[in-house]
This record gives structure tokens, sequence and C-alpha cells, in this order.
């Protein structure tokens, strides 16, 4: 039985019931007084010099305030790292991709601001693009950028020793490449930003955003104003998905418009423009050489990935590790050599989603299930005998403390009824296994940590201030239940202040999958030094030693009496009454090593804990159409302590969601030279609630000795692992190994037919 | 060409409105009356965030010009509740985690409450038929649909129908 | 997003709608549910002067039974086609199109059968935003010369994706056309003009005003493709009618449909006829039938509605074949 009230019960979400009311404001419901619309001038063209931008006509259209340009900036150049900046928010030179940012302008409606945009007139001089990475890295015309030969932005070179030496003592060694396209967000909530300048000359700021401190510093830069004159709001986000982390060139010029105007100023994206000028998910084409033993333990692996990055580097040098990383986690590999390119091209920028680097259409589960079949091994027995175990170090020298990969499998194996289904359902009946790793964090330097205040007011009731923003996924009441549990109070006694840049201390966001372990854990170290407080004054009370007391539902009483005890209201007022007021800090720093630089130095301890996770599906295919029905799905992940059964379900079936069905079956982008065809929500296939399968959620939990409760990283290894196991179900049912994903009907059909003309 | 008055009755009180013929209902709601429960995800009928009722029917408010609403009931996420009341609905899906970023929210409820009025005891199939035209992003539907199942036929053996708002002991 | 400015006209009678029609047909254009309309209407795809709402013109939604035929008005709503018992009898094709459009929220109380049939063509090269569209040539159907689903086409190869009209080819069904002072009956078959960029043979002064469906002793049938399961049009589809013989065990006359591959739902008049005098359970007929029905298709089709172009040829042949066995079993039953 647990000893906590709060902490694993399934509460529902404070931030419900706003949202059910439709009072939750979002950027885009925001209005200010004297509030002006701005728009993005973007470039038409995928690869084009700047000659001339005229903006008089613009100017001179009754309602329009202000238009800014590249000579309006500082000409500081973004990038989330001092060796990959290589962005303007407002292009001076020339244009990288259709959409790039040219110019905005600021006017008294929307029908003034959409007029005025036509009449900026920019003189483009089109250059040759470039739109496939291989041909990008042979390509003779004009480098995308002036400092990258070959149009390569990034590349990442790990190797483990011994990788050839251990192809040789291989039983079995197999080769396969493995292709996957763009894919994109699609967050409910079209990006917006509303910015202002204040009476004192600060920036006030409301956007969707991973983490309002991430945002801070380069407008901090971008401005040469103070980080303390940045005012980064808090503001309900309607999904964020890795998609709102990094700054947005609009977010800047929304507040440049501000600036020049000296007017509140929004700007709302189309559909069309939160796909194509924001991020999206790289393309990737990889492939893996790998080398087992008899028994089907890897001995080898050699994986080279060319990633497609689009016009800007992004977080480039993350991106390009963490589809190696997932699978280093996941299993354990005798030796490895990595090599990651992140390639230019001339197309919309890609960064994060969901993790970095979208690991799971590397197509590694499907090359071992294809050396599984081989050696006549079926593919859980294949994953257990590869399995990361507890107590191991990855390959990169990441030790592995908490780990319930097994019992993941071995759960969802059971729940599944994978060894009544395995090898016996009918024709074109499938089903199939993924598993995956996801990192509780990265080293991030002095952005790495979080720190929480805690104050509490004379009513009994506690204000608690932390920097974790919520992107929809529960965060605000993680730190609530915490604090609560903590503290001893209801989670009704708690008052969050958070994602205010101006009010909470740094924090690193919910980027990395370390909102938990890492804000959570600043709350709870920052609410357990406040209990010490009220301890302290009602052990004088109570007249007993401090540590002999425990607080629960607003009480504070001794823990073998608990008959004797004292409101914890009362505790404040007494303590107000001898001159203290009864608040407190607390932080969190995660132990990692800071030496470890993603390009210069892969090597060290990456995080605190991993989480593992083991997806199974099942599927039906229709042998005519390519048409895939899900009919079952198991999600069952090691989350180290499940903080709330409630939100973290929701999570995993998300996960199943976007990651699987979407990720694997029916998601990618449409190019035409360049330009994005398919960026609606009509053209882009997000799944429905009339396609989703019904979905088992199963929390394991190996209770991580350095989460908060036991807790780490949750949900994103059931992302992961579902796109696998959707395409192992798919291999399955049709009995072909598919290497293009995701798996559309047309490609699905092909292969049915091509089999068929072989046997 | 000039603006109009109209008057649009909306979640049972009548609203005096000045609009112009390209005005959408959704920028009616949201822009002119402040009621920005409904929001744009789209903007082109697809996605169903903007979803309100006319005469009970969910329509899409982003594809409905505000001219086209006059005479009509309409209802919105903000007329659900009755005053702080919330309507099982709402309650439903707050008990089982049915809501997480929010922001198709009140697209889905106006949907599920016009389905729930049209058919008090849906199955899971109608349910998620009825919603196949409001998309989610985060949570994989599963929650939506127990939630609008559960709202009007509680489960003994769930355990999110009766401890709303309640922690555990 | 916003709509590009318009006068909002709202007739009280369809002689007043005719009347502003036959005086603004050119700069006009007719609103009904507007899923279509206002939709490319926001793209910046047609900034018509005036919008004539069919708001209040009760009179044109109806279904009735009059003359051995069933008779829908043009402005009755998806949701009341799906509600009809007389559709379901008599028209099963097009209740089971008419559930696949759009999805439920869309489609049943906003879209009119009318709006279903006059929806534009599409192509995913031309159905963009004003911003995708720039810094390129215009295509045919945006007013300029060239097609970037075909290269070096002289004309526009948007394609039909209207499930209704695919289906209502199939029940041989006719509209009526009202202009100021008169009334034409067309059939469908004889109401599209082959031209991508205006697809229906028309007049701008001209109003959809009902579609009338014979009644036949036949079953039909309508089957499609789509990505999803709600929201898409068909990327593939197909609508059958047959007809049987007094003995009730062969087929007497065929109907063979297919929608969402040319510029209009394609009659398949050689197919059809091949069906003539065939058993109820003649599967290789079918099969034969529909496989045929796919190589005619497929000289129609481009791709520019998502799925290549050689799933969506080769899902002719399926969809055709699994409407005809339908109707089939429908007639056994």
């Amino acid at each position: 039985m647990s000893d906590y009230t709060i902490i694993g019960s399934r509460m529902p979400r404070v931030d419900s019931r706003a949202k059910v009311m439709g009072k939750a404001k979002f950027t885009a419901d925001l209005k200010l007084p004297g509030m002006l619309v701005g728009k993005i001038k973007r470039s038409p063209y995928a690869h084009a010099r700047i000659i001339n931008i005229d903006t008089s006509k613009a100017l001179a259209l009754p309602g329009v305030k202000a238009v800014v340009t590249g000579k309006d900036t500082e000409g500081v150049k973004w990038g989330v790292f001092a060796y990959t900046r290589d962005q303007q928010f407002l292009q001076t030179d020339k244009a990288r991709y259709i959409g790039d940012e040219v110019a905005g302008i600021a006017a008294v409606d929307e029908e003034t601001a959409l007029k005025a945009l036509d009449l900026i007139d920019v003189t483009w001089e089109e250059m040759p693009a470039v739109f496939d990475p291989m041909e990008a890295m042979a390509s003779q015309t004009e480098l995308i950028h002036e400092e990258y030969p070959n149009n390569i932005n990034i590349h990442v070179n790990i190797d483990t020793g011994e990788v050839d030496e251990n192809f040789k003592k291989s039983y079995y060694i197999r080769e396969d490449t493995f292709t996957a396209p763009e894919e994109s967000y699609f967050q409910a909530e079209p990006y917006a930003v509303v910015a202002r300048f204040d009476h004192e000359e600060c920036l006030e700021i409301w956007c969707p955003n991973g983490g309002p401190h991430m945002k801070s510093k380069p407008l901090s830069n971008s401005f040469k104003i103070p980080l303390h004159k940045v005012k980064v709001r808090r503001i309900a986000i309607g999904g964020a998905f890795g998609g709102r982390s990094e700054i947005c060139p609009a977010d800047y010029i929304c507040a440049l418009l501000a600036k020049k105007t000296n007017c509140p100023v929004k700007i709302e994206f189309t559909r069309e423009e939160n796909t194509i000028g924001t991020r999206q998910g790289h393309a990737m084409i990889t492939t893996h050489k790998t080398g087992v033993d008899k028994e089907g333990k890897v001995l080898a692996r050699e994986t080279t990935c060319y990633m497609d990055g689009g016009a800007y580097s992004s977080t480039g040098p993350i991106a390009t590790s963490v589809p190696f990383l997932s699978m280093e986690q996941v299993y354990r590999m005798g030796s490895v050599r990595y090599n990651g390119y992140r390639i230019y091209t001339n197309k919309p920028i890609r960064g994060m989603i969901r993790v970095h680097g979208r690991g799971f259409a590397c197509g590694l589960d499907t090359q071992l299930d294809l050396i599984a079949e081989h050696l006549g091994i079926d593919p859980v027995e294949m994953r257990l005998r590869n399995s990361r175990q507890p107590g191991e170090y990855t390959g990169t020298k990441s030790y592995v403390d908490s780990c319930a990969l097994d019992e993941t499998i071995h759960k969802a194996v059971e729940t599944s009824g994978w060894k009544e289904k395995w090898g016996k359902l009918p024709p074109f009946h499938g089903i199939g296994i993924g598993t995956n790793s996801v990192q509780t964090g990265f080293p991030m330097g002095i952005r790495g940590g979080s720190q929480s205040f805690i104050k509490f007011n004379e009513d009994g009731e506690a204000t608690v201030m932390s920097g974790v923003v919520d992107n929809g996924q529960g965060n605000e009441n993680m730190l609530v239940q915490i604090a609560a549990e903590e503290l001893g109070l209801l989670p009704e006694d708690i008052h969050l202040v958070n994602a205010d840049t101006e009010t909470t201390s740094s924090d690193p966001g919910s980027y990395s999958q370390v909102s938990t372990f890492v804000g959570g854990q600043a709350v709870k170290n920052a609410a357990y030094n406040c209990k010490q407080k009220l301890f302290e004054v009602a052990s004088k009370i109570l007249k007993v030693a401090p540590d002999t007391l425990a607080a629960k539902n607003r009480m504070i009483f001794v823990k073998d009496n608990p008959e004797k005890c004292i409101p914890i209201k009362k505790v404040v007022r007494i303590s107000l009454l001898n001159f203290t007021s009864v608040n407190a800090e607390g932080g969190y720093w995660p132990k990692v090593d800071m030496k470890r630089e993603w390009v210069s130095n892969p090597y060290g301890q990456m995080c605190e804990a991993f989480s593992f996770g083991t997806t199974i599906i099942e599927v039906k295919v229709d042998p005519e159409t390519g048409q895939v029905t899900v009919m079952n799905a198991v999600a069952c992940q090691d989350v180290g302590k499940a903080l709330n059964p409630l939100v973290l379900e929701g999570q995993f079936e998300g996960s199943v969601a976007m990651g699987g069905q979407g990720g694997m079956l029916t998601e990618y982008h449409e190019w035409k030279e360049g330009r994005c065809i398919n960026t609606t929500m009509l053209d882009y296939k997000l799944p429905l609630a009339c396609d989703m399968p019904p979905i088992k959620s199963i929390i394991v939990e190996s209770i991580e000795p350095k989460g908060p409760y036991g807790a780490k990283e949750a949900a994103m290894s059931i992302a992961m692992s579902a796109a696998q196991a959707y395409s192992a179900a798919v291999n399955n049912a049709i009995g072909v190994y598919m290497d293009s994903f995701p798996l559309t009907p047309d490609k699905i059909l092909s292969a049915i037919k091509a089999k068929k003309r072989l046997s | 060409m000039d603006k109009i008055d109209i008057t649009l009755n909306i979640n049972n009180k009548p609203f005096e409105v000045t609009v112009s013929p390209n005005d959408t209902l959704l920028e009616v709601l949201r822009d002119t009356l402040d009621l920005t429960g409904s929001k744009e995800s789209c903007g082109e009928g697809v996605c169903g965030s903007c979803t309100v009722q006319m005469d009970g029917n969910p329509v899409r408010s982003c594809l409905t010009l505000a001219m086209e609403a006059e005479v009509a009931n309409i209802k919105t996420v903000e007329g659900l509740a009755n005053g702080d009341e919330l309507s099982g609905l709402q309650q439903s899906f707050i008990d089982h985690g049915a809501v997480q970023c929010g922001f198709c929210t009140p697209g889905m409820l106006m949907t599920a409450d016009a389905l729930l009025h049209a058919n008090p005891n849906p199955d899971e199939n109608t349910i998620r038929k009825a919603l196949g035209g409001n998309i989610c992003r985060c949570t994989g539907y599963a929650k939506i649909v127990t939630a609008v199942a559960h709202a009007s036929d509680p489960q003994d053996d769930c355990p999110d129908c009766k401890n709303g708002g309640k922690t555990k002991e | 997003m916003r709509l590009p400015k318009f006068e909002y006209l709202c007739p009280d009678t369809l002689d007043g709608a005719l009347e502003l029609l036959a005086t603004h047909g050119q700069d006009a254009k007719i609103l009904a549910g507007g899923t279509d309309l206002l939709v490319r209407m926001k793209k910046g795809l047609l900034r018509p002067i005036f919008i004539i709402s069919l708001k209040a013109l009760n009179e044109l939604s109806y279904i009735k039974i009059e003359d051995g035929a069933l008779k829908i008005g043009a402005r009755t709503s998806i949701a009341n086609i799906i509600a009809s018992d007389q559709i379901q009898k008599q028209a099963p094709a097009l209740y089971q199109a008419c559930e696949k459009i759009g999805a439920a929220t869309i489609q049943h109380y906003r879209g009119t059968i009318g709006g279903n049939i006059l929806q534009d063509n599409r192509c995913h090269h031309y159905n963009q935003s004003q911003f995708y569209r720039s810094g390129r040539q215009a295509c045919h159907k945006d007013g300029g010369k060239i097609c970037y689903a075909r290269d070096d086409s002289d004309r526009c190869n948007s394609t039909c994706q209207s499930d209704g009209a695919t289906a209502l080819t199939a029940l041989d069904a006719q509209v009526v056309l009202a202009g100021k002072g008169y009334e034409r009956t067309v059939n469908l078959t004889d109401f599209y003009t082959t031209d991508g960029i205006m697809p229906f043979a028309m007049d701008s002064s001209e109003l959809l005003k009902e579609i009338i469906i014979p009644f036949s002793s036949g079953q039909s049938a309508y089957q499609r493709l789509a990505y999803r399961s709600a929201i898409d049009y068909p990327i593939v589809c197909s609508s059958v009618l047959l007809t049987p013989d007094t003995g009730k065990k062969k087929i007497a006359h065929a109907r063979i449909v297919v929608g969402a591959m040319g510029r209009s739902p394609l009659f398949l008049a050689h197919e059809s006829d091949s069906l003539k005098g065939k058993a109820l359970d003649d599967t290789a007929a079918f099969r034969k039938a529909a496989h045929s029905s796919m190589n005619s298709a497929a000289t129609f089709a481009v791709h520019n509605v998502g799925a290549t172009l050689e799933y969506r040829c080769a899902m002719v042949s399926e969809m055709v074949f699994r409407a005809l066995e339908q109707a089939a079993r429908a007639l056994k039953a």
C-alpha cells in the first residue's frame, strides 16, 4: 500500500475545469487595448536572393502601422548552439525555403494587414534549389549556407571500438536500408504570439512554448536587452510535441512590430504557416549493418543515417544523435559505430518531433525481426536476448539505473495474448512488437536545472512558483500533486504560478522529457524544505521533535500518535505571530556529465534515468486494397513511478495515436519542388476517433532512485515503440518486411502483389 | 459592403451585433462577443474545434456566415454549464481525463453533447463515428470516448466514474 | 482565415433568387451549406461580388415521390437524405454515398445534396492557399496556362470527388436547372462539360433546383476508398445499378460509374453493357467488368488527389467489383 495520499491517485487534472467551460485562455484568445494584427511576409521561392524590399506601398495603405524587414533587426543570428547560429529571424540576403520570413507588418485589422502583405514588393533573384539530401551533398550549385561544405550541417560520429573485429566474430550479418519522409506536429492550436513593450520598456510576450526560459534568452539576445526585461507569460498551450521549444521567428517579428508601433501586436498563424513555418520532423535514410551470434545477440552494429534537415540547423546536433541514442539505450550491442549526417536542403526547418530524430523510423526493429526470422527465433525472445538490463552502461557510457524493460515485454506479451497469436493468426492478420527507450533529460549546461519557491499564505494555502510549462500533458497538475503531497495540503490549497520568466527561476522546460524529473523534483524539494519550517514551529507547539512529525490533509501530526495534531493553517499563523513567514526554495540539478557534447564528445552520462516501453499491435490488412484496420493496442512502459495513472494512460493513448497510427500508417508530407502539398488538416492525415483501436495501457513501476517518488520519463517510449509495433504488425500480416515508412495502403498492396508474383 | 445589425441568439440570450457579410459566426463569437471558447484550428471545416450547435445540431462555425446564423438558437461551449454547475458531460470529461491540451475540447464537447441529446445511450462505435469530424492530437481519443459513454451511463467498474474531483484516501 | 468581402443577398423566394441570378449571375455564387464554397473563398480561389444565400428557400428542401420518381430538393441537407427511409429503399447507393460525405458534423446539417453535386473539382496543386500558389505560374483552373498534375497538358485535369454525384449518375438521375422564367431537365450524364475549369454544363444564371431519381426495380450500391473513415474525399469510388430481368436471376441492365478518377463521374457504357444477361452470381463477369473499368477510368485520371495514381487505378477494379457484388447480393436477398 502506498504511503502517499495524492501521488499515485487518479486525480482529475486541475486545469480541466477551465478547459471544459471554454474559459481557458490560449494566446489567440488574448485581447489587449489597442492591439494590432501582425502578419508575416514569407518567401514564395525555395532558394532566392533578395535584391530589394520595397515597403513604401504597404506603408502608405491606411491602417498600416509598421512594416519591418531585416534592416530593422540587430542582425543577430539564432542557433541552439554557438556553433549552429545560422538563422536570421528576417532574412536580408536570401531565402532558403518556401516560407522563410522576409518582412512583418502590423495593421489595425486583419483585412488591412493581408492587403498590405501583398503590397510589400520584394525583388527576388531565383536560384537553383535542392530538395533531396543526397543530391544536396553532391550539389555543385551555390551552397545553402556558405560555411557548410557539401551542405552537411552536422556530422555525428560515435565509435565504441572493436566494431570490425566483432563483425568478424558474427555468425550472421545483414545490412538493410530504411527510408522515412517528413512528418509534422499538427498541434491543435495553430501558432500564435502576442507581444507588447510595457512602460518600463520590458517585452511582455505570450506564445505557445516548450519552456518560457528557452524563449526569453534568444529574445534578450536579439533585442540586446537584459533577461529581466523579457517577460514570457504563462498561457494555455494547445499542444507542442517538441515543436514549440525553440524561439520562433514570429516571436521576434511580433515583438519588433510591438516595439516599432508602441502597441500590442498579435500574430496568428494559419494552419499552413504552422506546418511550414515552425518545424517538421526529419526525413531519414538509415542503413543498419548488424552482426549477431547464433543465439541472436547483437555483437556489432554499424548505422549510417542521412537526415534531411531543411534550411536551418535548429537542434541539429541533438537531432542527429538521438536516433542512435534510443537504440543504444534499449538494446545491448557488443560494439557500435554510428555516423549521422544532417543535410541542409531548401525545405522547411526540421526540429524535434516528440523526440529528436525519430529513432522509430530507422527500421532497427524491422531488422531485428528479419534477423530473428532467419535464426528461427520468436521476435519477443529476440528482444529479451538483447534487452537492456538495470545496472549496465550504454555504449556511450551512460549508467542505466532503473530498468524494467523485460517486465514491460512480459506484461505486454501476456496482455496481448501474443503466445496464442504469434504465427497462428489467419492470413492477413498480424501481430507485432516494438520496444524502445527514451532519455529523461539531456546535458543542458546552465539551463539543466530547475528551482522552485513556495510561500504560505496566512489562510494556510500555499503559492508554488515553478518555471515548468504545461503544453497539455498535465505538467501543472503534476506540480500541484507533488506540492500538495509534500506539504500535506489538498490540491485545491495549492496556487500555482508557473511558466512565467518574470517570477520563476530558470527551468529546462517541457523539453527532453524532463519536466517531472527536474522541475517536479525542484518543487518536491522546495515543499520539503517548507514543510521542515512548519515542523519546526509545530514541534514547539506539540512539544515533540520535528522529525517525529508528518503532514497530511491540512494537518501536522505526530507520526506515532496521529491524534496529537495541529492544523497547518494554525502553524502558519503562529509562525507569523513570531515574526517569521513560512516559505522556502528548493531546486534540482541532474547529475549528468557536463563534458558530454553532441558532436565533439558524445560520451559520458547523458541523463540520470531512461524509460523503457513495449507496444504490441494487432492488425488486419485488406489484401485487395492494402488498407489496415488496427484491432488492438497494448502499451506498456516502465515509468519509474506513476504519479497519476489517469493522466499517464492518456499520455500512453496519445502516443499510440501519434507515434503509431499516424506515424506509421498515415502521416507524411508530399512535395512539389520544395512546396509542401499537404499542409492542411484535410490533406495531412491525422488519426480520427473512428479509426483508432481500443488501447490497453499497462504501467510498470521500477522506482527510479533519483526520480521524484521514483518517477522518470513517461509515455515517449510508447510513442516510439508503438511506431515499431505498427510496422511489425503489418509486416507480420502481409509476410513482407517493409523498408519504406509510413506503411500506406499503396505500398502495402505493392508488397502483397510482389510477394504473390514471387511465390 | 456596409455592416449590418443582426441579432444572434446565443446560449439563450439575444445579442445585437454589427457584422460584415464576410464575418463568420466564429469570428463574431470570438472577436465581437468575446466568447473565445470556440477555437479556430484549421479554418476550413475539417478539425471540428469551432463546432457550435445551431438548433441542437453541431455545425462548423468557421464555415457558417454570421448572417446565416440569425434566427437559430446557437449554443457554444460557454452555454453548456448552468452557471458554475457543469453539465454531466463536462464533468465526465474532467473525471475521465478526456482533456489534455484542451484546444479541441470545446468542439468535442459540442459534438458529443448533440449526440447525447439525440441518443442518450450511444455505443462505442456510434460515439467514435459521431466524433469522426473532431480531431484531437493529444489523447488518442480513448478517454474522450469513455467520457462520452459514461456521461449518461456511469459504470460501477470504472475507476473514474465516481471519484470525480476526489483523491484517493 | 478571413473570407474576402462580398455582398450578401438572401432572396425569400425561388423567383427572387432567379431574378438575382439573371442580373448578377456572372459575379455571384450560390451559398447553400457553404462547406465547399466558403473554403474556396477563404483560399482566394474565387472572389464573387455577390453571395446569393438559399437560407430562406425552404421550398428547395424536400424528398418526395412523384411521377414514378424520387424527387429531392437541391437544398435538402445531407442529414435529411440519410434519415430518409424512401432514399434508403429506393436509392441505397445515394444513402451509402451520403453517409460517407465529410464527417458527421460537417456534412449532416449544413451540407446539401445540391452542394455536393456542385462541389467544384479538386486538385492538390490547385486547392491551396494564395501563398502556396504565389511564386509559381498559375495553373489552368487558376487562370493560367499550365497543369501541375499532368505535364504539358493544355487543359485542366481537376478531379470530381463528389460522392453524391457518382451515386446519382449510377442511379440515372436527372437534375432540374431553373433560370429566370424557365426550367430544364438534364440527365446527370449530360451535365458535365469535361472541362476541369468549369465542370458543370449550366449557365451562371441558373440554379440547381431538384434531383430526380427514376424508380428502378434494380439495386444500387456505392463503394469508396479514402485515407480515413471520415472527413476525407474519396480517392476512388464506384457506384452501380443492377436491374434484374423478370426471372430475377439475370441482369437485364447494368450501370457502372466510377468517381474521383476524372473531371466528372465516369459512366462506363461498355463495361455496363458487358453485364447484360449475366447471372447475378457471375463473379467472373463482375471481375472482368471491374478490370475493364479500371483500364477505361485510368485514361482519365491524373495524380492530383493524394494517393499514387497507380494505386488509385488499381483500386478502381476493386471498388467496381465490390459495388457489383453488393448490389447483386441485395438483389438476391
